[in-house]
């Protein structure tokens, strides 16, 4: 046992020797020092959490499909992703006067824009979600049902976003802006390879990088 | 005035209990804990806020700042079979034992002909090896059907198209239930600062091949609200 040891022991006291009681009791401490060194060992190479995955749909090669729709496009919003995490977005067609507005990651820049633009589709899913915790799970037809008017309003939703990204953007900005239309439940999002155009290269270009 | 005499005892303490929740304690995270496969190169994702969980059967392609392709296969039998057929193409040798050795040793990230001699070094430098190697060449171009990584996605694909039918027919004749979701899928671990176009190049590549639904994975963010 874990015990500090006493020295003087009751021994030599009257002159009958008896035999010395054998204690019965294991140290245990060695066995504590062990275990914990296995804990701390399972503890700091374990991974605690698997990691987590964002899906993605890429669409077929497009010599696969033929009579290919390219989106139609009237008042989207257009997000233009940058180096340097600098992301600016417009509404509508491109053309010299349109205004390109700098915003940012945080939860007042892209997350705000995204809502107020899609204020009408999560209101909605919003009273959707409140009917689901309402219905029994058990009642599948129901639950059936309100999936697929989700998936309705998600399709009827007219708010579409075009990002596009210059090649200083960086990995973690694209997958923020996903997150964010996962956030803000933005159900058409198109992710588009072709790059700044021009004019909005030139605009871009125009805006001064905000001070740090 | 006598003196009190304290009575001499050791102090002492039972330490059962506490041993016993250490061993549970250690039980626990043995059972609970996977751990880390080897990675030949330490790569941070960003985060975000999904909750779906890395499936099971995967082709993780790993990419890194600087552009560096990993890929591994976590299904065995599926990478033998690939290498196999890879060897077929490229003309590269490997004995039995070394094709072993390759099963086991984790991500790759070089050129085929290289892996002869990489896999006859001992296992300590193997690993510093995979460090600095120059990563699973890729194309871009029009060239994009004739590199490495093509044919390795490719052959991938096929391999694991046939190995999940296999499965599925063994199951029905057997009349046991069959996981229809335990299929190979497309990884995407790519760091932070790569830049989206590197990541894009390597997408494209995977597309050439047919491969259109990726997982990326990601760190884990909490959600807001």
């Amino acid at each position: 046992m874990a015990e500090i040891q006493g020295g003087g022991d009751s021994q030599g006291k009257g002159g009958k020797k008896r035999a010395k009681k054998q204690s019965t009791r294991v140290d245990m401490t060695p066995l504590v020092d062990l275990a914990f060194l296995l804990l701390t060992f399972f503890v700091l190479t374990s991974t605690f959490s698997k990691p987590k995955v964002l899906r993605m749909i890429f669409p077929e090669k497009i010599e696969d499909i033929p009579n290919i729709k390219k989106p139609e496009v009237k008042d989207a919003v257009t997000i233009l992703v940058s180096g340097e995490n600098r992301i600016f977005y417009y509404t509508g067609q491109i053309s010299n006067t349109t205004a390109i507005t700098e915003i940012d990651y945080t939860k007042d820049g892209l997350r705000k824009l995204l809502k107020e633009k899609n204020f009408q589709l999560l209101t909605e899913l919003k009273k959707l979600q409140v009917k689901l915790n309402e219905t029994d799970e058990k009642d599948t037809a129901a639950v059936n049902k309100i999936d697929r008017e989700v998936k309705k309003l998600q399709k009827e939703s007219k708010l579409v976003v075009l990002v596009k990204n210059d090649d200083k953007a960086t990995y973690k900005n694209i997958i923020d802006v996903m997150d964010e239309f996962m956030i803000t439940q933005v159900a058409k999002y198109f992710v588009t390879d072709d790059g700044f155009n021009a004019i909005e290269k030139k605009l871009v270009a125009q805006i001064p990088p905000k001070k740090q | 005035m006598p003196k009190v005499k304290m009575p001499r005892s050791t102090p002492s303490l039972d330490m059962t209990p506490m041993v016993d929740l250490a061993f549970l304690l250690v039980t626990f995270f043995m059972l609970t804990s996977s751990f880390r496969s080897p990675e030949p190169v330490f790569v941070d994702p960003p985060a975000s806020t999904t909750e779906k969980e890395i499936p099971k059967q995967v082709f993780l392609v790993t990419i890194d700042e600087t552009g560096r392709v990993f890929i591994d296969i976590t299904n065995a039998a599926v990478k033998e079979k690939v290498l196999r057929d890879m060897m077929v193409d490229y003309k590269v040798g490997l004995s039995e034992e070394e094709i072993k050795k390759f099963i086991g040793s984790g991500p790759l990230g070089m050129r085929l002909v290289e892996l002869p001699s990489f896999l006859a070094q001992e296992a300590e430098k193997r690993a510093k090896i995979a460090e600095a190697a120059a990563g699973v060449p890729y194309d871009t171009a029009n060239k994009i059907r004739s590199c490495e990584l093509y044919n390795w996605v490719l052959k991938s694909r096929l391999v694991a198209d046939n190995d999940f039918k296999m499965r599925e027919a063994a199951a029905q004749e057997k009349n046991q239930s069959f996981d229809k979701d335990n299929y190979m899928q497309f990884v995407v671990k790519a760091a932070k600062d790569t830049r989206y176009e590197t990541v894009k190049n390597v997408i494209d590549v995977l597309r050439e091949a047919r491969v259109s639904k990726f997982q990326m994975i990601t760190g884990l963010e909490a959600k807001p609200e």
